[in-house]
């Protein structure tokens, strides 16, 4: 019958005010990233391959400095694993530097020079996208030699076009294939390259890249 | 009729005792004489003209051109009538004894005896002499009333004498067809026509023809162009007639054939299937008649073959060939298609064909038209006037892209640099990289300040230098006399080179040309001395770098 009579209206069960009052909200301050990773250092190690020691060592300043000095990341070099290896200081400003000089590192290693790889350290969004000869076509012995020759072009020509049309950096060893750069950039040099892989002549790889290009830099 | 005839006589008779020379003047009595001697001669001879309208002599009151046109009217026709019997008297003496009498003529002349009728023969031989005579003085006598002069003489007689021999021909043309007609009435005449009445009604037209002339000739003046004309008119009037006549019996006889049977096969050579009796008979007659008319009109068309006539002929046998021509089958060369087999052998290199050559033939090179080609060359070579394809202009649609072009060398920038820049112009628009657009406009921009400044220089009294921008850019050293020159406050001494910087060296500087012998010498010591030295610094630093990477790669293989 109560509940009939309750039904038309709503029924508010008024708790006796014992006035408790919340808690208020509590005020933290951000976490620092190493607290975030509940205090504790965080490691990367990137291994060296034997044909970037020697650069490496000559290049050792160059790559120190900037990680040190400004992604706040302490850096060494273990001889004997012949590895890299990158620490977090409590004082790193951000979480994501640590990754940023690892990859600023491996990108190095794979081959980049350090004024390219550098700007991984500097912009959020840069990639290094890696892919196989074979992955795109399967080619043997000559042919091989030849679509890397159609890769390169004379003196480089083919690839330093690549490069500069679409703002990223190419490295080609032997059958491996790094690219570097934003997103969209590695999407047409990869493009472009893979149908020098597949055997395009240059210039028609060329006219397609004038194409694109010019298409993304009228859209800015 | 007595009184008259002999006063007529006398006055004739008189007319002859007179002197010729008398003749020459105007005499009053003389013409009246002689008036009534011709009325006297004309009516005398008038039974035997028939011709004639004029059954006497008008004089009363007439020129003496009149009357001679009055006596022509009735002599001409006469005279020729006569000739003609005359001629053929003397060709054929026994007709003479067979006196065949004229149609209409005959009537009056049978009435007479045969012995009356050779008696008025001689008779009108002397009157034909008389006539003559008598004409003779009549145009002597009007000739010199009339003042005619002396032209017209001679030709006059000339004329009338053709006049009079053409005007026999016909007379007699027209006599024999006369006879003709009458002997072959049955043959040629129809109900419709008759070939006497034929003959009489172009008699009375043509009498009307000259009486109709002569009342307009009595009124002209000049009398030679009268006769002339009169002359020539009688003839020409008296061939058309003839002719006519003539035709017009031919045509009258083909006008038979045809108004009755005309037949194709009639005309053209071919088959003559069809043919009614009467038509045979027609036909067999006409061609009979047309056969006997041919022989006799062909002895006198022989004799007189008028231009008109010859060109009738020729034109008939032009016609009948053209319509054989067109009844037999045509020539193979005429017919359509034509294969081998519907025409001769080797036919076809007689006949010149046209064929339609849609290809032009082939040029012949001669010398003279390689000399003419090569004429044309070295003319346009000396002119300079080649006809060059230019390409035509295409109007431009859009603003040209700007075309990115490729660089295919190592970027000098870094990859962050690169994309720093990226960001920089996403940021601030207005620090914009320059583009190749901007470069020429840059350089644009650049030539034209530097112009406008030697020209302020050049045109201010008090001229401001602008600030000169310190970049790394070459200094020449241009002598302060040359900048002076252009504006003395133009260019600041501080961007000048100092003595030092434009040289710097120690002692005498000699020129190459200068040296002597040894001072030559000691400078090639020099030289080399300083080359060595650098080379040992060289050797010595690559000796240095190699041992460092000796020793570093076993420390290397250690660690």
């Amino acid at each position: 019958m109560q509940s009939k009579e309750a039904s038309s209206s709503m029924e508010v069960d008024t708790v006796p005010s014992e006035a408790k009052v919340l808690p208020p909200k509590p005020k933290f301050k951000p976490l620092k990233p190493h607290e975030m990773a509940s205090g504790q250092v965080q490691f990367r190690k990137v291994s060296v391959p034997p044909h970037r020691y020697t650069p490496l060592k000559k290049i050792w300043m160059e790559i120190y400095t900037p990680i040190y000095e400004q992604m706040k990341i302490d850096i060494r070099m273990n001889l004997k694993g012949r590895k890299v290896e990158l620490k977090t200081r409590p004082d790193t400003p951000d979480i994501s530097n640590l990754q940023k000089c690892a990859d600023f590192v491996h990108a190095f290693m794979l081959g980049f020079d350090v004024i390219d790889a550098i700007a991984i350290l500097r912009l959020d969004e840069l990639y290094v996208e890696s892919f196989e000869i074979k992955d795109v076509k399967t080619l043997r012995g000559d042919h091989l030699s030849r679509a890397i020759g159609r890769l390169s072009g004379k003196g480089g020509k083919t690839k330093f076009t690549i490069e500069n049309a679409t703002k990223t950096r190419i490295v080609i060893a032997d059958t491996k294939i790094h690219i570097l750069g934003s997103f969209a950039n590695i999407k047409v040099a990869r493009d472009s390259l893979c149908y020098l892989i597949m055997g395009s002549p240059a210039g028609k790889v060329y006219s397609k890249l004038r194409a694109i290009t010019s298409r993304m830099a009228e859209r800015f | 009729m007595a009184n008259t005839n002999n006063a007529g006589a006398e006055a004739l008779r008189r007319l002859k005792e007179v002197d010729p020379p008398s003749l020459l003047a105007p005499n009053p009595t003389l013409s009246e004489t002689a008036r009534a001697a011709s009325q006297y001669l004309f009516s005398s001879i008038r039974p035997f003209s028939q011709k004639c309208p004029l059954d006497q002599l008008l004089v009363d009151g007439y020129d003496a051109e009149q009357i001679w046109h009055q006596i022509d009217l009735q002599t001409q026709p006469l005279l020729s009538t006569l000739r003609r019997r005359v001629n053929q008297f003397v060709k054929n003496p026994d007709e003479i004894a067979q006196l065949k009498v004229p149609s209409s003529v005959a009537k009056k002349v049978e009435a007479k005896n045969h012995e009356e009728w050779e008696q008025e023969s001689d008779d009108f031989d002397e009157e034909l002499d008389e006539d003559d005579d008598d004409e003779d003085d009549f145009e002597g006598v009007e000739k010199e009333e009339k003042n005619g002069g002396s032209d017209g003489e001679e030709e006059e007689d000339d004329d009338d004498d053709d006049d009079e021999e053409g005007s026999e021909d016909e007379d007699e043309d027209e006599e024999g067809e006369k006879e003709k007609g009458k002997g072959k009435d049955s043959g040629i005449e129809d109900k419709f026509l008759k070939i006497n009445e034929l003959n009489e009604y172009l008699e009375k037209e043509e009498n009307n023809y000259e009486n109709a002339e002569e009342a307009d000739d009595g009124d002209e003046d000049s009398e030679e162009d009268d006769e002339l004309e009169k002359a020539g008119e009688f003839e020409m009037d008296e061939d058309d007639e003839d002719d006519d006549e003539e035709e017009d019996e031919d045509d009258e006889e083909e006008e038979e054939e045809g108004m009755e049977n005309a037949r194709y096969d009639d005309f053209f050579v071919g088959k003559k299937e069809k043919s009614s009796k009467r038509k045979d008979q027609l036909v067999e007659e006409s061609e009979d008649s047309g056969d006997e008319d041919d022989m006799e009109s062909n002895k006198q068309k022989k004799r007189t073959a008028s231009t008109h006539e010859k060109q009738l002929e020729k034109i008939q046998s032009e016609i009948e060939l053209m319509e054989k021509a067109n009844v037999e089958p045509k020539t193979w060369s005429m017919q359509g298609e034509v294969t081998a087999a519907n025409r001769p052998v080797d036919s076809l290199l007689a006949v010149n064909l046209d064929f339609e050559h849609n290809v032009r033939p082939t040029p012949v090179i001669t010398e003279e038209f390689t000399a003419s080609i090569e004429d044309m060359i070295q003319k346009r070579i000396i002119e300079g006037l080649f006809n060059d394809v230019q390409r035509a202009p295409r109007l431009p649609s859009k603003a040209p892209r700007e075309v990115k072009e490729l660089d295919d060398n190592k970027s000098k920038k870094g990859l962050a640099e690169m994309y720093e820049q990226e960001y920089v112009q996403k940021i601030d628009p207005t620090s914009a990289p320059l583009s190749s657009k901007d470069k020429l406009k840059n350089e644009a921009s650049m030539l034209f300040k530097r112009l406008c400044l030697k020209l302020d220089a050049l045109s201010h009294f008090s001229f401001a230098p602008k600030p000169v921008i310190e970049d790394m850019s070459f200094q020449t050293n241009v002598p302060a006399l040359a900048m002076e020159e252009i504006a003395p406050v133009a260019v600041s001494d501080a961007a000048m080179l100092a003595p030092e910087e434009v040289f710097d060296g120690k002692g005498d500087v000699k020129e190459e040309a200068e040296l002597t012998q040894a001072e030559r010498k000691r400078r090639r010591a020099n030289k080399k001395r300083k080359f060595k030295a650098d080379a040992v610094k060289r050797s010595e630093k690559k000796a240095r770098s190699e041992k460092k990477e000796d020793n570093a790669i076993p420390g290397q293989v250690n660690g």
